[in-house]
């Protein structure tokens, strides 16, 4: 029931590769400096904890906005204009939001 | 202390697990269960719940797209709605009726459980037939389903409305601060014709970006907690990844089976929020 597709090896998508590869590493980072967080929490470490803490948290927040730049490259790397723009255009709107958002 | 910790850490990997296999953010589990449970200030929960939906999409991603269950095309083209609409969501907030919304999102959502139990069955869908701009964008897709052991192929259909609706959904995430996964995978699953695992996964994926930019304005304000955060994102982050692989081994009739009260409760509960002070 599990067994592997043979199909499955032979298509080739580079893009979800790549982006998984990127979302694994920004995951397990956040999850690295979390986890030693919040254990120096439990120790008493007051001081450094919730620094690494904060850090972790961003790092997780900078990996799906990094996942559409990156997404965006590969797409202008394989001359896909359609979705180099439409990578843009979200890139864009995140950008602004960011933006706005600061100042309300 | 720490069994608070432990305690906030386990309710972050059943919201993780049910997020990501349902494709929603897991806040309808966190909110909840920080105000009412640990009396915490509603922005604190919001606010830890954002980036709860952060963790959920980034955690469930990694097997989602190895196993190619997130179509990534339709997910980009789908982005531009969310992320123009939750800029527009943030910019008017203050000018529109929050009441009326909810009112008018929660006849929406009540409105996509009904035609989710009308369709319950995969079966009985018609067949989709893949409009201009999906043909010429390349947008329908295949995955391999492990719980029916074969390839599933499928097109996709009415991607201007679906773009249309995506805005909303995002404008829903900006105005009233929720993960709008529940507004995304009836868009997909009923709108589009994707498969129901196709929609979730996808869905999935976008809640991090749409939900990325909510998250900068709570870090901004100061109301991410690290102390209350971090052991729910953890939590969250190890839930997704266990909830995408139990996810893929599931029959889409059952996630649909489990989908459906939770969008009809969702919706209940924004019509009585707002019409609770009228």
């Amino acid at each position: 029931m599990v067994g592997i597709d043979p199909e499955e090896k032979a298509a080739e998508h580079p893009i979800e590769l790549v982006l998984a590869r990127l979302l694994r590493l920004g995951s397990l980072v956040a999850a690295a400096l979390l986890a030693v967080g919040i254990a120096l929490m439990v120790l008493g470490q007051s001081a450094v904890a919730p620094r690494l803490i904060t850090a972790g948290l961003l790092v997780l927040l900078g990996t799906p906005v990094l996942r559409v730049l990156v997404a965006a490259v590969i797409f202008v790397k394989e001359r896909d204009w359609h979705f180099a723009l439409f990578s843009l255009v979200v890139l864009c709107a995140v950008a602004a939001g960011i933006y706005f958002g600061k100042g309300m | 202390m720490v069994i608070t910790f432990i305690t906030i850490f386990a309710i972050g990997i059943a919201a993780g697990v049910v997020g990501a296999i349902l494709g929603l953010g897991g806040g309808i589990i966190i909110v909840p269960a920080l105000t009412l449970g640990f009396g915490m200030p509603m922005r604190t929960a919001v606010a830890a719940s954002t980036v709860c939906i952060i963790a959920t999409s980034t955690g469930a991603a990694v097997a989602f797209l190895r196993d190619r269950l997130t179509n990534t095309r339709v997910a980009i083209w789908l982005e531009m709605g969310t992320s123009m609409g939750a800029l527009t969501g943030a910019l008017v907030a203050a000018l529109v009726n929050q009441r009326v919304l909810f009112v008018l999102f929660g006849l929406l959502l009540a409105y996509s459980a009904y035609n989710m139990f009308r369709t319950r069955k995969e079966h009985a869908r018609p067949e989709v037939i893949p409009d201009a701009i999906s043909a010429k964008l390349r947008l329908g897709g295949s995955y391999y389903d492990k719980a029916l052991g074969r390839r599933v192929e499928y097109q996709v259909t009415r991607t201007l409305p679906g773009l249309v609706i995506m805005y909303f959904s995002g404008a829903a995430a900006g105005l009233l601060g929720i993960g709008a996964g529940i507004f995304k995978v009836p868009a997909m699953d009923q709108v589009m014709g994707m498969p129901f695992k196709a929609s979730s996964a996808t869905s999935n994926f976008m809640i991090g970006v749409t939900a990325a930019s909510g998250a900068v304005v709570y870090f901004a304000r100061g109301d991410v907690k690290p102390l209350v955060a971090g052991p729910v994102v953890l939590g969250v982050l190890l839930g997704a990844i266990l909830g995408a692989r139990l996810m893929m081994r599931m029959p889409a009739s059952k996630i649909r089976l489990f989908f459906m009260p939770i969008l009809a409760y969702t919706a209940i509960e924004m019509i009585y929020k707002g019409v609770k002070w009228w």
